[in-house]
């Protein structure tokens, strides 16, 4: 599934990029400037793409000595480059159309402008065909096949409904949601079918490389789309204002769809442990002090690491072992115990009383019990 | 004084808190003449420093000075901030405050513990079956099934009974030949922190003496003057170029002191189950977000210079008319000099980009005096001297000039933003991007007492600190293993940790486990 991904992303980045050049060629010859910047458009889209695909690529690499811990988190600091990249677009789309409001500015070669609309809408209704699926967790593929007849109820939920028929956008990221607005609705479903089932494996799986990239060729889709009904508009009556409030619209439903992008992503860079696996860290670090030996631990980390896909508890311990214990044995209990509970530490094994170590151990806090009299 | 203040518990949220668990009450055999007095122990280590030390300490070298007291005593904001507690973090000083607190970091001047003696209600039973008159057949056998009357008396016994028979007899309960494993407080699990909001974070800069609000303002200035470079560019493209830079400048200084703001909590340094590393991982990501807003902004800068170029390759007229002469030929550009005053006040005052600038050092760059070696002031300075001269050397901004500036700059935040954005996703990645990790992993192999590596990872978790987590397979006694592991430590310190002088202020975290092989 993983190379599937890639491929994926390459195909569809090599559409992109021989669309970008014929539409430059073509806009060249033909000295057309509304082509050659949506050229310049479709040139940043691929790099962006060519970052997912990088990542997409490089997460499937061992770990080295440079890379201690593989390339697992490769894919969600590319979603959340990707989300960040978003939301800045979107605020300069806003800006931009206010500007173009404020001035009143013309719109001109309506024809033209609505032509290359119409072929970039058709590429990236490609794109999403080809991520649509995966671009989100992969676990609420239920409603998909008849997302396009609830293409129209949404059509009078969403704000952007002046332009009265443009679902074309709305079918492919109908599948996993019910709700009132469909772009923002990613969190809470899947909230609700994580109830269902065992906690744990909420967060893993969780491709947000792939949906950084859907979310990226969303945006690309509905502004291709946007831009077709407002020029259709402003062909039909002539208020040359649809276009930067469509696009206004456009960029405030991208901007909220990449905020869930960029949360998700981002506590799985700040290595923040989830709760469930929290609570389960407490009640193993509860079952360590009671271990045969263990007098205390010391500077306790644990984050989640991500291999190949496959989550698990890492984390480093310092272990201080009671007067008399052999310490190699304390380390191989306690190690069997944690391994036991899925958690993969490296414990250093102190004996009690020598301070020589950096965790700061404050000494004999556990000495046993020295005679009473 | 701050170091003399105790450390008291951190509260253990999700756990209840489990009380000291109460002395069996357990009774020897039949031969208890005295009363049973045993000596209970409560001691609970509660360090909030030994599971996640703020400081390095290297008790072993500085003697006595690796006290907690001491090691605490660093961070003189936490103790400070909390005295005056109204918000989230836990009361620091709660175990100071409440007099039935068991805390037993007090400050001790004699080390030992408080000992609390019991008496155990079962001796006097003891004394009255003994005082029975003896000797009858029934009251031997009445004597011999003693055991099953106590479990009676304390049905919770039943099952606890463990050890040595004759344990309380007379002779072991004054000697102490017979020790139990002292009974175990759990151990201190550490303390979940609450993330403080935006309010919290906010009345917090109230306590510091109006510094830090007089830095958030500065921000504001600092995005104000950016606003005004862009306001007066009035179509000049590097102009524009500049104010974006400035904007960048901006928001760097704002992350900067949100930054120190957080640091007034206790949960950006602290770690917990939760933030592992506590929050200054979040500094990174803002500085990598920062890096993608960067390249960002230089990809739009080089689009709408290549529409213009396009626009005025056509026949098209361009939308806003250049005006060549924004700033008369001899005058002084007050933008430009407003642009290099924020930047430098920024730079000096908030230390703005300077963690990053250690974490990415250009070594083309590295004899520049003071701030010029940081590519970020570096860039912007530039820009704005640059702007600031050519009108007063009367040098005509042709357009092609202003769109050759403008290219100029967005490629050189191009390159900023690559390289800002590569240092700080590859910490993300966890990587340790220093070099010289395969020098020591060469010279811990060279040991005699390794026999091999299971596991070496060396890397980098913010900007002020490094993991390295070995699993070595290793020969030799106890005493030998701690003696390597100290070697090994001091080894990745002394060849990743940059050494003295050079002031990285990285700190090294080593954890070696060691498997002895028999």
């Amino acid at each position: 599934m993983a190379e599937k991904d890639s491929r994926r992303i390459f195909y569809f980045m090599t559409l992109n990029f021989a669309f970008m050049l014929v539409q430059a060629g073509y806009g060249y010859v033909t000295d057309s400037l509304g082509l050659l910047s949506d050229s310049i458009h479709m040139f940043f889209d691929c790099l962006a793409l060519g970052v997912g695909l990088f990542a997409a690529v490089a997460s499937k690499w061992p770990p080295s000595e440079r890379f201690p811990y593989g390339f697992g988190k490769i894919e969600s600091l590319s979603g959340f480059g990707n989300g960040v990249f978003l939301m800045l677009i979107s605020v300069e789309i806003m800006i931009e159309a206010t500007e173009r409001l404020a001035d009143g500015r013309e719109t001109k070669r309506l024809a033209e402008l609505f032509v290359v609309s119409a072929l970039g809408l058709a590429v990236n209704l490609i794109g999403m065909a080809c991520f649509g699926h995966h671009g989100h967790a992969g676990h609420d593929h239920g409603g998909h096949d008849h997302g396009h007849d609830h293409g129209h109820s949404h059509e009078n939920v969403n704000s952007h409904d002046h332009h009265g028929h443009d679902h074309d956008h709305d079918h492919t990221h109908e599948h996993d949601h019910g709700n009132q607005t469909p772009l923002l609705s990613d969190a809470p479903p899947k909230a609700v079918s994580l109830a269902g089932h065992s906690h744990g494996h909420g967060h893993s799986h969780d491709n947000e490389n792939m949906h950084g990239i859907f979310l990226h060729v969303l945006a690309d889709t509905m502004g291709s789309a946007a831009v077709m009904v407002s020029t259709a508009l402003i062909y039909l009556i002539g208020w040359n204002g649809w276009d930067p409030l469509a696009s206004c619209v456009i960029a405030i439903l991208i901007f909220m769809s990449s905020i869930p992008l960029i949360k998700s992503s981002a506590k799985k860079l700040l290595l923040t442990v989830p709760d469930d696996v929290e609570y389960n860290l407490r009640a193993t670090l509860a079952g360590v002090s009671d271990l045969r030996g263990v007098a205390s631990y010391t500077v306790p980390r644990f984050w989640m690491g991500d291999e190949n896909e496959a989550e698990r508890v890492l984390g480093v311990m310092h272990i201080v072992a009671t007067r008399g214990s052999d310490i190699d044995d304390v380390r191989e209990r306690t190690r069997d115990f944690l391994v036991g509970k899925g958690v993969d530490v490296v414990l250093q094994v102190e004996r009690d009383g020598d301070l020589s170590c950096w965790c700061g151990r404050s000494g004999d806090k556990r000495s046993p019990a020295t005679p009473g009299f | 004084m701050a170091s003399s203040l105790p450390i008291p518990a951190p509260p253990r949220t999700p756990t209840p808190p489990t009380p000291i668990r109460e002395e069996e009450q357990e009774m020897g055999g039949g031969l208890g003449i005295n009363g049973i007095s045993r000596t209970v122990r409560s001691t609970m280590a509660l360090d909030p420093n030994s599971l996640s030390p703020m400081t390095d300490t290297f008790p072993s070298r500085f003697g006595s000075m690796g006290s907690p007291m001491s090691s605490s005593a660093n961070t003189p904001t936490f103790n400070n901030f909390n005295n005056n507690n109204t918000m989230g973090p836990p009361p620091l000083n709660a175990g100071t405050l409440n007099p039935n607190s068991t805390s037993t970091s007090n400050p001790n001047p004699f080390n030992f513990q408080t000992q609390t003696i019991k008496e155990t209600p079962l001796s006097t039973i003891a004394k009255s079956v003994w005082l029975l008159p003896p000797f009858s057949s029934e009251q031997r056998l009445y004597l011999l099934s003693e055991q099953e009357i106590y479990a009676n008396y304390y049905p919770k016994n039943i099952g606890q009974r463990r050890g040595h028979r004759y344990k309380h007899s007379s002779v072991s309960a004054q000697h102490q030949i017979f020790l139990e494993p002292p009974p175990r407080a759990p151990l201190a699990l550490p303390a979940s922190l609450p993330v403080p909001t935006l309010r919290e974070a906010w009345q917090s800069t109230a306590n510091m003496d109006k510094a830090q609000r007089l830095r958030i303002l500065w921000c504001a200035c600092h995005a104000l003057v950016a606003a005004y470079v862009l306001y007066s560019a009035s179509g000049s493209l590097a102009m524009t170029a500049l104010s974006h830079l400035i904007f960048f400048d901006a928001i760097s200084a704002s992350i900067c002191v949100a930054v120190e703001i957080f640091c007034n909590f206790e949960v950006w340094k602290r770690s917990s189950i939760r933030h592992p590393f506590g929050l200054e991982r979040a500094e990174v990501l803002a500085g990598f977000a920062m890096s993608v807003f960067l390249l960002f902004m230089s990809f739009d800068l080089i689009s709408h210079n290549l529409k213009h170029v396009l626009e005025s390759l056509g026949s098209h007229q361009p939308h806003h008319p250049h005006s060549h002469h924004r700033v008369s030929p001899g005058s002084i550009d007050s933008a430009a000099v407003l642009s290099i005053v924020a930047t430098l006040i920024s730079a000096v005052v908030l230390d703005n980009h300077k963690r990053i600038g250690k974490a990415m050092r250009f070594v083309y760059l590295d004899n520049l005096p003071g701030i010029l070696s940081n590519p970020a002031h570096l860039l912007t300075l530039s820009c704005s001297t640059l702007m600031l001269i050519l009108p007063l050397l009367s040098i005509n901004i042709y357009i092609w000039l202003d769109r050759l500036l403008c290219t100029l700059t967005a490629v050189a935040m191009f390159a900023l933003g690559t390289r800002l954005a590569m240092t700080q996703g590859l910490m993300l990645l966890m990587s340790y991007s220093g070099t010289g990790v395969s020098e020591v992993m060469q010279q811990v192999v060279r040991e005699p007492m390794v026999v091999g590596v299971e596991e070496a990872r060396f890397w980098q978790v913010h900007f002020g600190l490094c993991m390295a987590n070995l699993k070595l397979r290793v020969t030799g006694d106890e005493t030998q293993v701690g003696k390597l592991r100290e070697r090994i430590a001091l080894l990745v310190r002394n060849r990743l940790g940059g050494g003295y002088g050079k002031g990285s202020g990285l700190k090294w975290e080593v954890t070696v486990q060691c498997t002895i092989e028999k």
